[in-house]
């Protein structure tokens, strides 16, 4: 309602500006070419006054403009006499111009081209209507990080804050949190369970090194650790062990209690194994990492994406990685993990690609290339 | 909210403006005051309408709102906030709304201003430039809208283009449309001419203060260019004659001409057919320049918009703007009176040699730059036409101009006397002699063409200094009596020859950094160092960093003169995810008038990189030139002489409203 | 002076101007115009050797090879031919495999370009205009997906 209260603010400045002059009398007085010649005769006087041209010159000069000065001065006695005010119609022909044809037209053409019923949409109120939800949660966060931060060695303080960061989709402080718990806490299956998640969290769903020996290090603590197996599994398919992952899930699958709400998850991600040779999408591979035990959604409510944005921003860190190789190929977990990316994102030639530069970039040390051809060779890629 | 505004304010300048083409016209016809004195107001409130629907546009990029079309495509909310307001018009769409932007300016200027001029003409001026606006709304509006919503507002934008956030952006386009759309008021003081059939020395007075206006800024617009294209695009060159300079460079070169005609239709009433096609040929060349890199027509570095059909719009304005008005200059200037006589050695000789030459050169430039597409047009061959062509061509056309140039001013009307002439530049001529000789010394005979541009630089300095001295008759009169006649000099004899002193300065530095620069393309590994023209730089190695919307690999350098530490140059290279772009940040070294200036090739995996390093001779001259030639013309703009006619406050304190 | 010598002089001059710059605009435009071919027109055209020309289309994938003193060597394909090219120097920034690029050099014997200008001007909006339509010709151009259908009011 506002917009078109201010459209018709705007309207009746712009009618206004038609109308105003219409009202007043004609100016009474315009320029004229005659003024500038007699200040092209002053300007020869002071110009000879001051020496600057010779008395023949000045005096052949001022013939020259007063010659100009009368002929225009002639001129304007003989042209039509000085500008009228408009008889009435014309007036009000215009008048009518303005005040109907003006808002008609503009009315009409902007009508056509533009969109009234949207409203503006400037960045800022939006992040944080969108953060609004989690309004409570931001401002509590920040009261126990400031706690935190004056007594940085309280471990449950940490553990608190660690779930709640997962929810926020800040995986870097979950995982930061997850260790500091660990550190002060103490190691349990489930604590290093949640730590690995971050990680993986952390890497778009990709099972690094790191969170892989953290559920190795749960799974030593408490074989049965759900969570920990599932990821293990999840691992087990990027690095292109598909039977491996197999195993571990079908045994996961046997050894669950009746009801248990994972089992559902765990045969989702056993079929997408059976998927010939294509590697499952970068959606799916994050559903199925995010998919066991109550913590499900944490990892896919990372932030508020939609499933485009979320390959999006996965696709914007995978070429970072690349960046990064590019400037420095010595690390060997690097170009595992990219290798493994591009398979997750579904592009096969990408992976090929940088399975060769990563051979190339390594061909110093045959144990890194050879890691890198198994890798290859498990993922089905062209050796 | 805001963003539909901006679109209604728009339409509503377009409706104005629709107005303001026919009633001023009609009023100027039946002699009536009324429908005359419309324009006034409607060129004003035009203007605020386009401000409001610029200001609109810019609030919307500031605050990140993708849910106009423009700013999604053209923003990004992480860029700092300068960039935010660049990327206003550091895309099609808004560019052309700055273009609307200034043309309403100059309108409501004259407007509000042109208290001095005869109701008719001035009436007539703003329909014309009316008819210039109407067409460009409605070329914005419906077919490079910058108001266009997107329903679901994505929440990142796709970033304005790496090559573009800079901060030349802020000024470079500004600066060149304020030149560009200056020449719009000139033309349509030439079009009201032609329609009112009368034309004297007088239109040449009130005409000059906009074409200097325009030239100022379109003088330091094509500087600010081409620094920029300097230190962005990573291999040293100043100047490339890419058609998109070239599209600034044509109007600047009409638009000089036309400056210096109209003086001598000013003062002696004559080359008064001559100034209005010039007037003419500045603005089309001024819409060519627009189209060419509007269209992408051509194949150009620059090209920051790239749409073939906005192109047939723009065709069908040229046509009808440049079509129309040399129609009307076909039909109408033969009934316009010649003016007074002169001899050939005289001021009036002088500037038409000038403007002979200007046109000539400006007629070169542009069979340069359109010829290639006349020929795809006709035979299908691709060609490039580039510095070779126009070194053989532009160049000897300027040299004789600038030779002439210390002539000119000293000249007197009607008859001047070349010996005399001669005789008082023998100051000139000497300083000139003494330079070649000196850069022969000292630069040996490497080329033997530049130490002779280095003494044309000189002769046109000083000559420009001799014109200052003669004027005021310094070591003529006493001393005393000499600064008391310098100060009584009008501004634009000062603007004059400030002008001039700036184009041999302009001159010097191009023939220095081109003659005498020095270049090395090396790959370095670090602790390795590189030496050229007496400084050593060393290479310290690689320093990645984060900036808002990039990320970046420095190469940091210790730059050592006589082995003393003197400072560092970083160069690097920056990597924009948004639009997977990399763009190379060159490090500049200024010392004195002189430049230093490395630039980053590819890192290898040996961790040695590799480089462009050059050593600029008094390349900022090249700059610093335009600059002051664009001060000669601000210090001509404040000659009072300009604003005759203007009621003298003093002699009738009328209430006259500021319309 | 007469007013009609006076005119002589003016047209005498002008004339003489303006000759002087059709003689430079000719004689420049023989010698200094390049001319733009795709690889495959070097081919039909049988280019001899020693042309400067214009050489653009798109570097074909896995063949830039770097060598030492910042020599580069790679092909630009348009699809049906790929021309090789030996360049000397730095690489511009948007310089890759499978992006768009003109190489401006001379033709040598073995049908190399040497190659003195590298440009690549790659962003999604902007292409040189001679490796477009080189590309629409040997069918390899795909229009841009920039209209993004539906959400544009």
């Amino acid at each position: 309602m506002t917009l078109w209260f201010v459209f018709a603010l705007m309207t009746a400045a712009a009618i206004f500006a038609v109308l105003w002059p219409l009202g007043r009398p004609a100016a009474a007085r315009t320029g004229s070419d005659l003024a500038v010649y007699r200040d092209q005769l002053d300007e020869i006087a002071r110009d000879r006054s001051a020496g600057l041209i010779g008395d023949a010159e000045a005096e052949a000069a001022r013939v020259e403009v007063s010659r100009r000065l009368i002929a225009a001065a002639d001129a304007a006695q003989a042209a039509e006499p000085a500008p009228q005010s408009s008889p009435l119609w014309r007036r009000r022909l215009t008048a009518v111009v303005g005040l109907v044809l003006l808002p008609v037209g503009a009315t009409a053409i902007y009508m056509l081209l533009g969109s009234p019923q949207l409203p503006g949409a400037p960045l800022a109120p939006r992040l944080k209507e969108a953060a609004h939800g989690n309004e409570s949660i931001t401002s509590l966060v920040s009261q126990v990080e400031a706690r935190l931060e004056r007594n940085p060695q309280d471990g449950r303080g940490w553990e608190v804050l660690a779930p709640v960061y997962m929810r926020l989709g800040r995986f870097d402080d979950a995982v930061k949190a997850w260790r500091k718990v660990i550190a002060l806490s103490g190691e349990t299956a489930v604590r290093q369970a949640d730590l690995g998640e971050a990680l993986v969290g952390a890497n778009n769903g990709i099972v690094t090194a790191d969170a892989k020996s953290a559920f190795e290090r749960a799974l030593k603590l408490d074989p049965q650790q759900v969570k920990s197996r599932f990821f293990v599994g999840v691992a087990a398919q990027q690095d292109g062990k598909r039977e491996q992952a197999a195993e571990i899930w079908r045994g996961m699958l046997k050894d669950a209690p009746t009801g248990a709400p994972w089992v559902a998850t765990v045969r989702h991600a056993l079929a997408s194994l059976d998927e010939p040779a294509t590697a499952p999408s970068a959606e799916a591979a994050s559903d199925n990492a995010a998919a066991p035990g109550p913590s499900a959604q944490d990892i896919a409510a990372a932030g508020r994406m939609t499933p485009e944005e979320r390959g999006k921003m996965i696709r914007g860190m995978v070429a970072r990685l690349a960046d990064k190789l590019k400037q420095d190929g010595s690390d060997v977990d690097g170009w595992l993990r990219l290798v493994r990316a591009y398979m997750v994102l579904g592009e096969r030639d990408k992976a090929n690609a940088a399975a060769a530069d990563a051979r190339r970039a390594l061909a110093g040390d045959a144990d890194k290339v050879r890691r890198i051809d198994e890798l290859a060779k498990g993922l089905g890629l062209a050796g | 909210m805001i963003p539909e505004l901006g679109h209604y304010a728009l339409v509503l300048a377009l409706g104005l403006a629709l107005i303001q083409s026919v009633a001023p016209v009609v009023g100027a016809r039946r002699n009536d005051a009324t429908l005359m004195q419309l324009a006034n107001s409607t060129a004003v409130v035009q203007f605020i309408f386009v401000a409001i629907s610029f200001a609109a546009l810019t609030a919307c990029y500031v605050r990140s709102d993708f849910s106009v079309a423009t700013v999604y495509e053209n923003s990004h909310s992480m860029m700092p906030l300068i960039y935010k307001f660049t990327s206003v018009w550091g895309n099609h769409e808004g560019s052309m709304l700055l273009w609307v932007l200034i043309l309403a300016v100059f309108g409501a200027a004259v407007a509000a201003f042109g208290v001095n001029l005869p109701a008719t003409l001035k009436a007539l001026v703003l329909a014309v430039q009316s008819w210039i606006a109407s067409a460009f709304y409605l070329f914005i509006l419906f077919t490079s809208n910058p108001f266009l919503r997107l329903a679901n507002p994505p929440f990142e934008g796709r970033d304005l283009n790496p090559i573009l956030q800079d901060p030349g952006l802020a000024i470079h386009p500004p600066l060149l449309y304020l030149g560009y759309v200056g020449f719009s008021i000139a033309f349509s003081f030439a079009i009201a001419a032609l329609i009112e059939g009368r034309i004297d020395a007088a239109w040449a007075r009130w005409v000059r203060p906009w074409t200097l206006a325009a030239w100022m800024f379109l003088t330091a617009g094509i500087a600010m260019g081409s620094y920029w294209a300097y230190y962005t695009l990573g291999w040293g060159g100043f100047w490339f004659w890419d058609p998109v300079e070239n599209a600034s460079l044509m109007p600047w070169l009409a638009g000089t001409a036309l400056l210096h005609s109209a003086v001598v239709m000013e003062k002696r009433n004559a080359l008064k057919i001559w100034t209005i096609l010039l007037a003419i040929l500045a603005f089309s060349l001024s819409l060519i320049g627009t189209f060419l890199v509007r269209s992408g027509v051509l194949t150009s570095v620059h090209a920051f918009a790239t749409d073939p059909t906005r192109g047939v719009f723009i065709l069908a304005i040229l046509l009808l703007f440049i079509g129309g008005g040399l129609t009307l200059f076909a039909w109408r200037a033969p009934m316009l009176k010649q003016g007074g006589l002169f001899a050939p050695i005289s001021r009036e000789g002088a500037l038409v040699l000038n403007n002979l030459f200007l046109t000539t050169a400006c007629a070169t430039v542009f069979v340069g730059t359109l010829y290639p597409l006349a020929l795809e047009a006709l035979t299908g061959a691709k060609i490039s036409v580039g510095g070779p062509f126009f070194n053989l061509t532009f160049v000897p056309l300027f040299v004789p101009l600038m030779f002439a140039m210390p002539f000119g001013p000293l000249l007197a009307w009607k008859r001047g006397d070349i010996l005399g002439v001669a005789q008082r530049l023998t100051l000139a001529f000497a300083a000139a002699v003494v330079a070649i000789c000196v850069t022969f010394a000292a630069m040996g005979v490497k080329s033997a063409l530049a130490p002779l541009g280095v003494g044309l630089a000189f002769f046109v300095m000083a000559g420009a200094v001799v014109d200052i001295c003669e004027r005021s008759g310094l070591f003529r009169v006493p001393f005393k009596a000499a600064l008391r006649r310098g100060f009584g000099l009008p501004r634009s004899a000062f603007g004059t020859a400030t002008a001039h002193f700036g184009l041999g300065v302009t001159l010097l530095g191009i023939v220095f950094a081109t003659t005498w620069g020095s270049e090395r393309i090396v790959s370095l590994k670090p602790a390795q160092t590189v030496s050229i023209s007496g400084y050593d730089l060393t290479f310290d190695g690689l320093v990645p960093r984060d900036g808002p919307n990039f990320r970046e690999l420095a190469a940091k350098f210790t730059v050592r003169e006589g082995g003393v530490p003197i400072g560092i140059m970083q160069p690097s290279k920056r990597s924009f995810p948004t639009r997977s772009m990399t763009t190379t940040e060159a490090a500049l070294m200024t010392r004195g008038p002189s430049q230093l200036y490395l630039s980053l090739g590819d890192a290898e995996g040996d961790g040695s990189i590799a480089i462009r390093l050059y050593y600029k001779p008094l390349v900022m001259l090249t700059w610093l030139g335009a600059v002051i030639m664009a001060l000669g013309g601000a210090l001509s703009l404040s000659d009072r002489r300009l604003r005759v006619g203007a009621p003298k406050p003093a002699a009738k304190p009328a209430m006259q409203p500021a319309e | 002076m007469t007013r009609k010598q006076r005119r002589l002089v003016l047209i005498g001059v002008s004339l003489s101007v303006l000759g002087v710059a059709v003689a430079l605009v000719l004689s420049a435009l023989r010698d200094s115009i390049v001319f733009f071919n795709s690889p495959t027109d070097i081919v039909e055209k049988h280019v001899a050797p020693g042309t400067r020309i214009r050489l653009g289309g798109l570097v074909e994938d896995g063949s830039v090879r770097r060598g030492d003193n910042l020599r580069v060597s790679f092909k630009v394909t348009d699809g049906k031919t790929d021309i090789p090219v030996i360049y000397q120097g730095i690489v511009p920034d948007l310089f890759r495999e499978g992006q768009g690029v003109v190489a401006e050099g001379i033709v040598e014997p073995g049908g190399t370009i040497k190659a003195d200008t590298v440009l690549a001007k790659h962003d999604e909006r902007y292409m040189p205009k001679e490796v477009v339509e080189a590309l629409k010709k040997s069918g390899r151009w795909k229009e841009g997906n920039q209209d993004f259908a539906g959400d544009k009011k």
